[in-house]
């Protein structure tokens, strides 16, 4: 069943800031992961889930984002870098969910408009990826200075980003397919 | 700590596999009161289907 089941890896676009450049990023993203033999995805707006704010938690789940959650294989985050930390929102929709995530793959792309390409936001996620079960992959993309990287109509200006996403999205699978085999066949203990 | 009775997969009807375990801590009274022996919290178990893929969790016994 697994050899005829694709991998399901969705990505989460983690802002809801106006002007928003990490769009562009997260299309890149899924664009090529879209290109890859055996795999689906898909780009999950935050902005887009109707989660209140007078609650949180798994009382607020979405059952949208519970199901693609659910389905998913693995997780890629597009978190831009907000004073150095990820955006509320993004914590807001990802602790919704927690039998989801459990021993899934993410991988995480930091966005900022400064030198450090959200190294930051990155390492504040990585205690919060353990805590919610997911597994993180030790490459990362990094867009510094995006503004240089896209123009305003979200066109590539660097093509080197594609190498670097082809590294990232590659140790990725890997790591979700591993995955997969283990949380399906592989008993506790 | 675990169950030992094997989950069954709510959407396909197959065998799940147990993988994973949580402590998950809480403040909720009924649930603070099962975890009594873990100290504040209780023991979540994690399952996944090999035959679809769905997932599924429950307190531990």
């Amino acid at each position: 069943m697994n050899a005829i089941r694709p991998l399901f890896i969705p990505v989460i676009l983690g802002t809801a800031r106006m002007g928003r450049m990490s769009v562009h990023a997260a299309r890149l993203v899924t664009r090529e992961m879209g290109m890859r033999a055996g795999v689906e995805t898909e780009l999950i707006d935050i902005t887009q889930l109707p989660l209140p704010t007078d609650d949180a938690g798994e009382a607020i789940k979405d059952r949208g984002y519970s199901s693609k959650m659910e389905r998913a294989d693995a997780l890629i985050i597009v978190a831009p870098e907000y004073n150095h930390g990820y955006s509320g929102l993004l914590k807001h929709v990802l602790d919704s969910c927690l039998k989801e995530y459990i021993h899934k793959a993410v991988g995480i792309v930091g966005v900022s408009a400064g030198p450090f390409g959200g190294t930051r936001v990155i390492q504040n996620l990585l205690p919060v990826m353990r805590e919610l079960g997911l597994v993180t992959i030790f490459w990362d993309v990094n867009f510094s200075s995006v503004q240089r990287v896209f123009d305003k109509d979200g066109k590539l200006l660097d093509e080197a980003f594609i190498g670097r996403v082809d590294k990232f999205l590659k140790e990725l699978i890997w790591m979700a397919k591993t995955l997969r085999q283990g949380r399906e066949q592989i008993p506790l203990g | 700590m675990t169950t030992d009775d094997k989950m069954i997969c709510p959407k396909c009807g197959a065998e799940m596999n147990h993988h994973s375990d949580k402590l998950v801590y809480t403040t909720d009274s009924q649930s603070v009161r099962m975890g009594e022996m873990l100290g504040s919290g209780y023991l979540e178990e994690f399952h996944a289907c090999p035959k679809c893929g769905s997932v599924a969790s429950r307190h531990a016994a």
